[in-house]
């Protein structure tokens, strides 16, 4: 192609227009932070885990703690709290190793792939939390109306807002799922829009 | 230690530095931008330093790392989002170097290149600064085939853009 070719000549002799900086300017340079995209999503991975691994002690702080284990569940709220910790140190240790492997001297390809999984780690992580926030609640819940004297020893006309419970606690999830999952849209939206787009870019297959 | 590693990066740098204007000047439309977009790529190449093995030139290397923060880790400000200001003082072409009909093709070409999208800038790029196939598939990660061939549809998406 002629035209790339005439650009190829005028790019090469417009090196000497090009600005110049001085040691010092470049010294100063390094001192600075990077405001890359990478440090972005580390910067909100962390307050992702801290968020989620802190709702355990605002659940306490609220007396939340207090109302459930006035229900007697027994081990269970034990046995949740261990499986949460232990579910939290794993996707840390995922989160860390992916993280550690984001490097800029990889090809573009590999670069963009680590970052992407690394994002990908924190997404699982919120995701096994609603999980695990929502089978909590059904749990507790379905062991209130069923095995707990309150709810067993009530007259016929007591019983009725059963359903009404089943029914509330399932909106109100429902609406705090709907909230958090459109939470993310917009975060990881204007996070990975670009590098997505990218990625599709140099994936597409020749044909 | 530090100290000589920080000198010995900010003269490698201070050397080659027009590889990274270049990289700036295809990937931005404004000073600002251009300055940012610089001084991310410093940050990047400094943070990637240290491992630099001097197995390859520290040019060679410098392609990478710049290119893969132009692409994927820089963050653009707003007002590198506007449309691309032509003639930038990047892209002013003194009327004594060219004749006019050439200037004008070549102003042509540059918006046109503007209009590409993010990897098929860097490919430009790449093709502008004499890189083989091979150098731009491995530093693209990309298989060499793969790289001719976009970079054919490159070229035939830029001729639609002059001539539509």
């Amino acid at each position: 192609m002629d035209e790339l070719e005439l650009l190829k000549k005028d790019w090469k002799s417009r090196e000497h227009g090009l600005p110049k900086l001085s040691y010092t300017e470049i010294y100063q340079m390094i001192l600075k932070k990077s405001s890359s995209i990478v440090r972005w999503i580390f910067i909100i991975s962390i307050l992702e885990f801290l968020l989620w691994a802190s709702l355990d002690i605002i659940f306490k702080l609220n007396g939340m703690q207090a109302k459930v284990e006035k229900v007697d569940m027994g081990s269970f709220s034990l046995i949740a709290s261990i499986a949460s910790y232990c579910i939290l140190i794993y996707f840390i240790t995922r989160f860390y190793l992916n993280y550690k492997k984001i490097k800029a001297t990889d090809s573009t390809r590999v670069l963009m792939e680590n970052i992407i999984k690394t994002r990908r780690t924190v997404k699982q992580y919120i995701w096994v939390n609603i999980g695990f926030f929502t089978l909590t609640i059904l749990a507790t819940m379905a062991y209130m109306v069923f095995f707990t004297d309150e709810f067993q020893n009530r007259s016929i006309e007591e019983q009725a807002p059963i359903w009404l419970v089943v029914a509330t606690t399932i909106f109100i999830i429902a609406v705090f799922v709907g909230f958090i999952i459109l939470f993310y849209r917009v975060v990881y939206g204007i996070l990975t829009r670009r590098l997505k787009k990218n990625y599709k870019e140099l994936e597409k297959l020749e044909v | 230690m530090n100290k000589e590693l920080e000198h010995s990066f900010v003269t490698n740098l201070e050397q080659n530095q027009n590889i990274v204007h270049k990289v700036c000047r295809i990937y931005t439309s404004d000073q600002d931008s251009h300055n940012d977009l610089f001084q991310e790529i410093t940050i990047q190449l400094w943070k990637a330093y240290p491992k630099f093995r001097g197995d390859a030139k520290f040019s060679t290397w410098m392609y990478r790392v710049a290119l893969n923060t132009a692409i994927t880790l820089y963050r653009r400000s707003k007002r590198s989002i506007k449309t691309a200001d032509l003639d930038t003082m990047n892209f002013k072409i003194k009327a004594e170097d060219y004749d006019d009909e050439v200037e004008q093709q070549l102003k042509l070409m540059y918006a046109a290149v503007k209009q590409l999208n993010d990897i098929e800038k860097a490919l430009v790029f790449l093709y502008l600064e004499d890189k083989s196939y091979r150098e731009i598939a491995d530093t693209m990660g990309i298989s060499e085939v793969n790289a001719r061939v976009k970079m054919n549809r490159v070229k035939t998406k830029l001729k639609k853009i002059l001539n539509p």
